[in-house]
């Protein structure tokens, strides 16, 4: 029995030798293996990373970063505006206020867009939500177009950025106007339904819950645009670092063609409409025609806005509708152009 | 989206932007001052809908879905989103890419690398007579300022004053330098570059910041090409910190 015990004792202390033995084989690889990665990593890493972070780099960091920041304010609210729209507002205030007729409620939501200040990030959920209130689209899409354009804040940024020129703010207003409501008409004549996809159906708020509808929305609407968002933000800062603008000054010579260079500046640069003008005017090298068309282009397409649209209505509407827009935001800014300045 | 995908999300976006804009002045960074207000307002907001959008997920994960007081979106986020916005809350993640940028490793302020690409385009303003200068020693001017007195100042207001500029070393061809500062009307992405040469004085590093003080000296006629960009004849050139507003405003 005490024999039996040794040996159970013995094998006991044989696996425990066994166990201690592997254990330390372990832990002393473990050790190696793991010193080896931290080493490697601490000093490969860091290199790579140098590396990697050049000038260029940091300055699409810095300019992507910037982007975002920029339109976070806008666009929250714009979540805002909408989900008040959608949550507080009670749809027969739009069919009341609008022209039952599509000719004449086009111009009025158009007009409608110098009340929401803020830049092209906050228009998309509100027209969004003015759509699922029963507004018909062609009054919203004119809306969403005009908004960022004709707001005050942008306007008056106009007239700092020109100073003396009065003419171009009263330019500026007419053509982006003019656009809204062209657009809006060539929707309700030309546009399908099936195009567009429209929103996702609000939560119904009735009494007590309204105000957890409201936060709801805003929730959605953010982090939904938010997305698309920096999605846009990252193609905007990739063309603003590998296209530096003193290469346009190559193309002022013609008229024609630096119209259509800075209208298809207007759409990679993405800057805020409330900043654009200061942008406008430094592209001095252009004629007045070019850099209205610049303004006018630049709250109605860019990367940025079709990212959002195209995550708001769907990718077919954005496609079809950007490019609309675009010829006829050209076209119209040559015509008043061509007319006023 | 998982249950409290939402709430972590709009947490992190409200915390990055409060860090920028109200526990450091990083966001001057890449915005323009004016907007900071509204960023803080903005970030207090998202870290509230936050707040709320995770109590809401934590009692309806109690109390079952049958949340009529609660959340009244639960149903359509966890499951029924194979329809078209299914793209929409996958799509938000893409957001904590620039959140955690700039919670753990804010990118740096534009340098001398944009400034030589975006050459500024003078601007457009007309010769006249600008008012006079303060009274002083030495005045401080921001670039911009100094760029339109030297070039468009019927008045010639800057004669005989020594003044002070600010802002970081760009070099031009041998042994030409510049102070060089970057101008920004909304944000970083519609930044334009603005300089003054520096003469009588050594190049110091470049990207590093300086204030030089001296006295401008006139070249070319008013207004015309030759009378740009603007030089200063420096007295005292002062290495400084990098300010915590990079950019002058227009």
């Amino acid at each position: 029995m005490s024999d039996q015990k040794h040996a159970e004792r013995r094998g006991g202390l044989a696996d425990a030798v066994r166990l201690g033995t592997r254990a330390g084989v372990y832990v002393l690889l473990g050790g190696f293996s793991l010193l080896a990665i931290t080493t490697v990593v601490g000093v490969l890493g860091p290199m790579l990373a140098l590396d990697l972070y050049t000038p260029p780099v940091a300055a699409w960091w810095t300019v992507f970063t910037a982007v975002v920041v920029q339109g976070v304010p806008f666009l929250l609210l714009g979540a805002c505006v909408s989900a008040a729209v959608g949550v507080l507002v009670p749809e027969r205030v739009f069919t009341r206020l609008l022209p039952r007729r599509q000719v004449l409620a086009v111009p009025v939501a158009g007009a409608a867009g110098a009340v929401l200040p803020g830049c092209e990030c906050a228009s998309v959920p509100v027209a969004g939500s003015l759509m699922r209130r029963g507004v018909a689209p062609a009054a919203a899409l004119a809306f969403l177009l005009s908004a960022p354009a004709i707001n005050p804040v942008v306007l008056v940024a106009t007239s700092l950025a020109f100073p003396g020129r009065p003419m171009m703010v009263v330019a500026r207003l007419v053509a982006s106007l003019g656009t809204a409501v062209v657009m809006g008409w060539l929707w309700a004549r030309f546009g399908r339904e099936e195009w567009l996809r429209l929103p996702a159906k609000a939560p119904a708020g009735t009494g007590a819950s309204r105000v957890s509808a409201f936060t709801a929305s805003v929730q959605h609407d953010f982090l939904h645009a938010g997305g698309f968002l920096v999605l846009g933000s990252g193609a905007a800062a990739t063309f603003n670092v590998t296209v530096p603008r003193s290469v346009l000054d190559a193309f002022t010579a013609s008229a024609w063609v630096s119209v259509l260079l800075l209208a298809l500046l207007a759409v990679v640069l993405c800057v805020c409409s409330e900043a654009d003008a200061f942008v406008a005017a430094s592209l001095s090298g252009f004629g007045p025609v070019a850099q209205l068309a610049f303004m006018v282009v630049g709250p109605m397409v860019d990367l940025k806005l079709f990212a959002l649209q195209a995550g708001t209505f769907g990718r077919e509407f954005a496609v079809r509708f950007s490019s609309a827009t675009w010829v006829a935001a050209v076209a119209v800014s040559v015509l008043v152009g061509w007319w006023v300045l | 989206m998982t249950r409290y995908g939402p709430a972590a999300l709009l947490l992190l976006v409200g915390a990055a932007v409060l860090r920028i804009s109200l526990f450091s002045d990083l966001s001057l960074r890449y915005v323009q001052a004016g907007l900071r207000p509204y960023l803080i307002v903005s970030g207090v907001l998202l870290a509230l809908l936050g707040v709320v959008r995770a109590v809401s997920a934590a009692r309806s994960a109690r109390g079952g879905t049958t949340a009529a007081d609660g959340d009244p979106r639960p149903a359509e986020d966890d499951g029924g989103h194979a329809h078209s916005h299914a793209s929409g809350p996958r799509v938000a993640w893409l957001l904590s890419l620039p959140a955690v940028a700039l919670l753990c490793f804010p990118p740096p302020a534009l340098g001398s690398y944009s400034a030589a690409r975006e050459e500024a385009a003078r601007a457009a303003e007309y010769v006249g007579a600008f008012p006079a200068l303060p009274a002083g020693d030495q005045v401080e001017l921001s670039l911009t300022e100094f760029g339109s007195r030297a070039v468009y100042d019927s008045a010639y207001s800057l004669r005989g004053r020594t003044v002070r500029l600010t802002g970081f070393v760009t070099r031009g061809d041998g042994d030409t330098w510049y102070v060089t500062r970057l101008r920004v009307a909304c944000c970083a992405a519609d930044a334009t570059a603005v300089k003054v040469e520096i003469r009588r004085a050594a190049a110091p590093q470049g990207d590093a910041w300086v204030t030089v003080a001296g006295t401008w000296h006139p070249e070319g006629e008013l207004g015309s090409e030759a009378a740009w960009p603007p030089v200063l004849d420096a007295t005292t050139v002062r290495r400084i910190a990098a300010p915590s507003n990079p950019y002058e405003s227009r």
